[in-house]
């Protein structure tokens, strides 16, 4: 398999970008670790080297870690290339922050409404965050998240008072 | 003064050939109305077409699963249809959830917020089972059996009071302003404000 595209480009961009670690996952994948306060250096310089577009801003949540990853796919229509920007942050509410790069991105806004409202991190500078989005006001005031923690199961039986059939046996839950 | 309940099978006769749907469709079996609407189905011969407006309909036809966000836009449309109206449900999700038994965005029991009068099992009916439904539908209404909107009626209380457990009381004024501050914001941006 012929690397060498891929490698060239990891290794310009880790010249201009010295806080970031990089390497080739396989064929048209690239990827890098970048600090949480240089994500807007980053993705800058990543723009000014044909990553015209972002495709989205996943969120993953690692418990045992107590940090959320957040995992920015950029694709280079130039070369053909997906590029994953993973970040690591806090879990806590209060310290989930990251800085939007709405202005970098326009499309960002969107998906940092989304990571905002399902893994509740907060995107300083973007101000739309609040705007309704998939979530029924309802289910935002019960908190409902995608974060591990969050009792799923347990909020739908609430909420459409599902009988609960096999009570004493929680472990192993039948239906 | 004419006694109309002599002509009631005559205009139910009428009413079973001549059903119109509301263009609403939620989930995933609105796949399953072009094959029904087009040339190898055809459901024009029995008199049904799609239409753009609640107002002039019979049929509602749920097409897979419902959400809260679209369950209200749906309790909204039943009401605004005028009275002879049915419902018919497609698929299992409608009927307890279905696949989506544990997730927290999809209603398990449709028939306790609007009243359902035909409900076809299966994830999703072929087209053969939608027409199956459909003609079990006209049965009822010949019969006089398809009474879902004079249950609405008479059991509003019980809707009521479902809905409002689910979405909280003064659910509709609410959904209705729900955007007006962001609406306003964008005026704003645009320089539409101040005027």
């Amino acid at each position: 398999m012929n690397l060498e595209k891929e490698q060239m480009i990891v290794e310009t961009i880790l010249q201009k970008a010295p806080y970031a670690e990089g390497k080739v996952r396989r064929e048209r994948r690239i990827e890098f670790r970048i600090p949480p306060d240089r994500i807007r250096d980053f993705l800058t310089l990543l723009k000014e080297n044909n990553f015209e577009s972002m495709m989205q801003i996943t969120a993953v949540d690692w418990l045992k870690d107590g940090e959320i990853e957040l995992v920015y796919q950029m694709w280079s229509y130039t070369h053909a290339i997906h590029a994953f920007v993973k970040t690591r942050i806090p879990r806590d509410v209060d310290k989930a922050r990251a800085p939007s790069v709405r202005d970098i991105y326009p499309v960002a806004e969107t998906y940092e409404r989304d990571a905002h409202e399902f893994y509740k991190v907060t995107f300083e500078g973007n101000d739309k965050l609040e705007m309704p989005w998939i979530l029924e006001d309802e289910d935002r005031e019960a908190g409902v998240s995608h974060r591990k923690d969050f009792d799923m199961l347990g909020y739908v039986k609430k909420k459409y008072k599902l009988l609960d059939r096999f009570e004493e046996d929680k472990e192993n839950y039948v239906i | 003064m004419v006694d109309w309940r002599l002509y009631e099978p005559l205009i139910n006769f009428a009413r079973k050939r001549s059903m119109w749907i509301v263009s609403f469709c939620t989930g995933c079996g609105g796949i399953e109305m072009p094959p029904l609407m087009t040339s190898r189905y055809d459901l024009e011969r029995f008199g049904m077409m799609p239409n753009p407006a609640p107002r002039m309909a019979d049929l509602f036809l749920i097409t897979g699963y419902v959400t809260p966000k679209t369950l209200k836009r749906i309790i909204i449309t039943y009401e605004m249809q005028p009275d002879p109206k049915y419902v018919l449900a497609h698929g299992s999700c409608p009927l307890n959830g279905g696949i989506y038994w544990d997730a927290y965005n999809a209603i398990k029991h449709l028939d306790k917020y609007i009243p359902v009068d035909v409900a076809i099992a299966g994830c999703m009916p072929r087209p053969e089972a939608v027409m199956d439904g459909i003609k079990k539908m006209m049965e009822l209404i010949e019969t006089g059996k398809a009474d879902g909107w004079k249950r609405y009626k008479e059991n509003y209380e019980y809707y009521k009071k479902n809905q409002d457990e689910l979405f909280g009381e003064g659910w509709r004024e609410r959904t209705a302003r729900r955007w007006i501050p962001w609406l306003m914001n964008k005026r704003k941006e645009i320089g539409g404000g101040e005027q």
